[in-house]
């Protein structure tokens, strides 16, 4: 790595610490994954036990976010819906991540008729809405976990692809690219020893973007039906329930949208502050 | 100032004017679009209440009834049947005429509707027809029916519901498909607009043989998110609407102003139909075990008490023939695990189950899942849509199918479409048997043609209590009919009773 690049990352480093939306985005998008690693131990109830006395009633010390029209705690069930929301939403950015990522550095890499065909490629999967192909593949694939991953997986690719083209295009020509060619390193070796690190920052800052965009589309999926199928608690999913009472209960679907929320402004802070923080142009 | 205040308030009050015009009656419904308003087609709950304003039957439902007791005349004016009961003579009301074109409604057309009817290529109610031995017209307006054997309703079969409604022949043969979503019969309403998924819109005929309705014009609105049709309702956009089956609902639209909720019969009853030929339910123990797991007054508390009672046997309560004091398994959790364990489940079922994603039913279905998890039985719901959940349950795909229905008020009907081999799924006479269910076709069949009404009714018990041992099907929970209307919506009758799932629009409907 050269050594214009790792001062650069310091400044980065230092920069993303000053700045007060990437670490509050931090601590909220933290305290949620906490929230979810912990549902098993942390929620006060069964998520899924109803109870019949308890129909749609309202906020209160023992129901923190009341209970839904099966007497279902409402907190609990946003706890245990945060473990599917954002597993799909990591899960998917990640996979979609690796495997734009690989794509997209080889086709910038070698060009000619890979690249293009490549490029075509994207442009078609890319003239598609995200939540249009994310509910088209749901839709063929059948609502289970494994298919919202790869589902939503397949939206992110290609903007993966096009980052990581781009990036490399422009890494290929330069010098310290030829100065690995010239000591014999092998393709493989240069994509990604030395051309994907130079590239990770751009990647990183989509990453966390889409992550949030993932996020949405599995709650949007889930909020017309079509997520991992009942009783299990998704936040999307709630929200639908919610609405059905939105009347009797308002707080039904407050709740779930303020997680939504919150998550969502969490990740969009991180992903504005990363890209402040490792853009070159921006003030010292 | 005011003059554009005066301006501003004419051009507001326009719309309502040329509105006043014309009388349009607003109907939501909670469904995302129309299944079949063929009138021999039309099963679902959304299709029932458009058939009974654009048709009639030989007789009909008093409006706002439900009951077999209350027939009158309709199409026909009077009627004779022989001594033995099995030939019927219909004299039909003279110059009554077909909407559009049409002509004049003859016995031609009502021969043809029954027949029809009768043909299981046009009908969903054919097995219901077969007793019917010919169907002639002895003259333009005399038709003679002769029957098999005597059956215990006759006039259900010509009354304007289901099979009995009557078509115009020439209508239906010149328009083929077509008259699927432009059906043409003689009822104080016809279609003339249909959008896939918005709406339907009937104009008045004005060549009603009763009279020129009062209302101009039905907009049937689908609005499947509960949410929007009740805010719909009560915004105003909405004159009519169909009611959430649940007790908030029910009381929350009790207290807004302008607004009556009425609670009607028939009851629908819920059922789990366990599927007999699929494994692990192929097993009795197993099926008791569902039986004895599910705790009948729970979901009904769930649903609430001004709508909802827990089922009493697996034909609906106040049907003629229904068994009011059914043997059913009692809720016992302990005994469920135990048929499990004897069955060779130690560690409980998975039953895989194709749902539909209608609200009120799927919520139904969530509290029988909650229950079966207790007892160590595990359904897994596949949630679809409601077409593709009818069109797949017909293809016997589903391990438990929850349907919710109300049928015609004989228990004969009940027990034939859900529990006769005959009309066992996946088969060419297929209509609801969605278990497999033969336990009970000996009685069934003896009670169809049992001339003794005591001894009808025993076997009508027999086969009930048959079908509950041997558990094709738990019966659930029992839902009466809710909707809403304005105040000033004047349906012309007390609605008691809907026969056709909603209220019907007559003549004599009027809003003011």
């Amino acid at each position: 790595m050269s050594a214009s690049s790792s001062a650069r990352r310091n400044t980065v480093a230092s920069r993303a610490l000053r700045s007060p939306g990437l670490a509050f985005g931090f601590v909220v998008v933290v305290v949620m994954i906490v929230a979810a690693l912990i549902a098993p131990w942390a929620s006060p109830f069964d998520p899924d036990a109803q109870d019949v006395m308890l129909v749609l009633s309202p906020p209160d010390t023992t129901h923190l976010f009341g209970t839904d029209a099966f007497g279902r705690d409402v907190f609990s069930r946003i706890l245990w819906g945060a473990r599917i929301s954002l597993t799909v939403g990591f899960l998917a950015t990640a996979v979609g991540v690796v495997i734009g990522t690989v794509i997209g550095v080889v086709a910038g890499y070698y060009g000619g008729v890979i690249d293009r065909l490549v490029v075509a490629a994207t442009d078609v999967l890319l003239s598609f809405p995200q939540l249009i192909m994310g509910l088209l593949l749901v839709a063929v694939l059948g609502a289970s976990l494994t298919n919202l991953v790869i589902a939503i997986a397949v939206t992110a690719v290609p903007a993966f692809v096009r980052l990581a083209r781009g990036s490399t295009l422009a890494m290929r020509e330069r010098d310290f690219v030829d100065a690995c060619r010239s000591l014999g390193y092998s393709d493989l070796r240069i994509m990604f020893l030395h051309v994907l690190p130079n590239i990770l920052d751009e990647l990183v800052v989509m990453a966390s973007l889409w992550l949030a965009a993932a996020i949405r589309t599995e709650s949007t999926l889930a909020f017309i039906g079509l997520s991992v199928p009942p009783p299990t608690a998704t936040w999307g999913g709630i929200v639908r329930e919610g609405f059905d009472n939105l009347l009797d209960g308002p707080w039904l679907a407050v709740f779930p949208s303020l997680a939504i929320l919150a998550v969502m402004i969490g990740l969009n802070l991180i992903g504005d502050g990363l890209r402040d923080a490792s853009d070159p142009r921006a003030p010292q | 100032m005011k003059r554009y205040l005066f301006a501003a308030a004419a051009l507001l009050l326009a719309p309502i004017a040329t509105a006043r015009a014309e009388t349009v009656l607003n109907v939501g419904m909670a469904a995302a679009d129309i299944g079949q308003i063929d009138p021999h087609r039309a099963t679902s709950t959304q299709d029932k209440p458009v058939v009974s304003w654009m048709f009639n039957g030989l007789v009909r439902f008093k409006p706002g009834s439900a009951s077999l007791e209350a027939l009158e005349p309709d199409l026909a004016e009077s009627w004779e049947k022989s001594a033995d009961g099995k030939t019927w003579i219909f004299h039909l009301r003279k110059g009554v005429k077909f909407h559009g074109d049409w002509g004049e409604m003859t016995a031609e057309d009502v021969v043809y509707s029954l027949k029809r009817a009768g043909d299981s290529k046009t009908s969903s109610f054919a097995a219901d027809y077969s007793v019917m031995e010919s169907i002639e017209a002895v003259d333009p307006y005399t038709v003679k029916i002769v029957l098999k054997k005597p059956i215990p309703a006759l006039l259900g079969l010509v009354a304007n519901y289901h099979g009995g409604n009557i078509v115009s022949k020439k209508a239906a043969e010149a328009l083929g498909a077509d008259f699927r979503t432009k059906p043409v019969g003689t009822g104080p309403f016809q279609v003339v607009d249909y959008k896939s998924n918005e709406s339907l819109t009937f104009a008045a005929n004005p060549a009603y043989f009763r009279g020129v309705p009062k209302i101009d014009k039905i907009v049937y609105r689908f609005i499947p998110a509960d949410a929007s049709r009740d805010l719909a309702f009560s915004s105003g956009e909405l004159d009519i609407v169909y009611g959430r089956q649940d007790q908030r609902w029910v009381e929350r639209f009790s207290k807004e102003p302008n607004t009556v909720v009425e609670v009607v019969k028939p009851a629908e009853l819920s059922i789990l139909h366990l599927n007999t030929t699929m494994k692990p339910l192929d097993d009795k123990r197993v099926r008791q075990a569902v039986a004895y797991a599910v705790d009948r007054a729970q979901i009904a508390g769930f649903k609430g008490a001004s709508t909802a009672v827990p089922a009493i046997s697996v034909v609906p309560s106040g049907y003629l023939g229904t068994d009011e004091q059914a043997k059913l398994y009692p809720h016992d959790i302990a005994k469920a695990k135990a048929l499990l364990a004897e069955a060779g489940y130690p560690n409980g079922v998975t039953i895989k189950v194709i749902q539909t994603s209608l609200p009120t039913m799927l919520n139904s279905m969530q509290i029988v899942q909650s229950q079966l998890k207790k007892a160590g039985i595990d359904l897994q719901l596949e949630v679809v849509d409601h077409q593709t959940f009818h069109a797949r349950i017909r293809k016997d795909e589903s391990g438990a199918v929850y349907y919710a229905a109300a049928r015609f008020p004989v228990a004969d009907v009940y027990l034939r479409q859900f529990f006769h081999s005959a009309a066992t799924v996946g088969t060419p006479t297929a209509v609801t048997n969605f278990s497999h269910c033969a336990v009970a076709d000996k009685e069934i069949d003896a009670a169809a043609i049992e001339p003794d009404a005591a001894k009808q009714k025993d076997l009508w018990k027999v086969a009930q209590a048959k079908v509950i041992d041997d558990v094709c099907a738990v019966p659930l929970y029992e839902q009466l009919q809710v909707w809403a209307r304005k105040t000033n919506v004047d349906y012309g009758y007390e609605f008691q009773g809907a026969i056709h799932l909603g209220p019907v629009v007559t003549e004599l409907t009027n809003k003011k």
